[in-house]
């Protein structure tokens, strides 16, 4: 999977940079080791019922960070994060931050990467996909979380 | 010893308040830098203060910078945690007055590790 954005890469040796972002924000706050985030195999199925979470980065080169994972998907990652137990009452507004902040944490590491960026929005969630130009993206990740897909996607704001 | 969580994220205040109370810490929480000069400005005591840069209302290196310049809360030791991990933003907040950097993500032993740094815990926390 190449990456066809212009960030820098020359630091990583090759190794995809979103990913490592990916792998250091589900390591350090959702699971508390590493193992349980992979690189999605196979065809990507279309989602059931799916959440959007999403940072803008301004600057020289305006981009959108996008998380996109089923609900039943954001529920157990809002569990995990929050150190929940399944007996526990979670709401839609636990799970719409929740979701927000991972999106917030990826964004805001990508940012780092983008030459001269400006200002990262604050988080958004909805359960439509935000309006954006189909021809603005520039990547996507699809990831395995422990069986279920979470999609990190990268879009040029045109 | 008293923390003053602000984050506009409640998960993230959570986790932030999950990590300091094992290792001794009383929690307050505010969803922004006003809240938290609310929290302040009403006398509450407190020792360290965790915040997030990117807020709605007052972020919080506008926080820094007024609990900088009031004489009465220098007494607390400032730690911004953020996403913002260009060095440029790191130089910002430590001019501002913030004692140390944490980005995010950040594991509960960063954290452990920079208050031992600070003084604000011991190291028989880290056992």
């Amino acid at each position: 999977m190449s990456l066809d954005i212009n960030i820098a890469l020359d630091d990583f040796s090759g190794t995809d940079p979103i990913w490592v972002i990916a792998e250091e924000v589900f390591t350090a706050m959702v699971d508390g080791e590493p193992g349980f985030l992979r690189p999605w195999e196979g065809d990507q199925a279309e989602l059931t019922d799916p959440m959007y979470a999403w940072v803008d980065v301004h600057g020289a080169l305006p981009g959108r960070v996008l998380l996109t994972a089923e609900r039943e998907t954001v529920e157990h990652l809002s569990r995990a994060l929050l150190a929940m137990g399944e007996d526990e009452v979670l709401s839609e507004t636990d799970m719409a931050d929740a979701l927000g902040e991972v999106a917030n944490v990826v964004g805001g590491n990508v940012k780092a990467l983008v030459p001269d960026p400006g200002a990262l929005t604050l988080p958004q969630v909805a359960h439509e996909r935000p309006e954006i130009d189909a021809e603005g993206l520039m990547y996507e990740l699809p990831l395995d979380w422990r069986g279920r897909m979470v999609v990190i996607g990268l879009w040029r704001l045109l | 010893m008293r923390a003053l969580v602000i984050d506009d994220s409640r998960t993230m205040r959570r986790i932030i308040a999950g990590t300091l109370q094992p290792l001794g810490f009383e929690t307050l929480e505010a969803a922004d830098g006003r809240e938290a000069l609310d929290i302040l400005e009403a006398g509450t005591e407190v020792d360290l203060a965790c915040i997030d840069w990117n807020m709605p209302v007052m972020n919080g290196l506008d926080f820094v910078t007024a609990v900088r310049e009031n004489r009465t809360w220098r007494g607390v030791t400032l730690m911004m945690i953020t996403t913002e991990s260009e060095h440029s933003q790191i130089v910002r907040a430590l001019a501002a007055g913030a004692h140390e950097y944490v980005i995010k993500p950040f594991t509960p032993d960063a954290i452990r590790d920079k208050l031992q740094l600070l003084g604000l815990v011991g190291l028989e926390e880290s056992a």
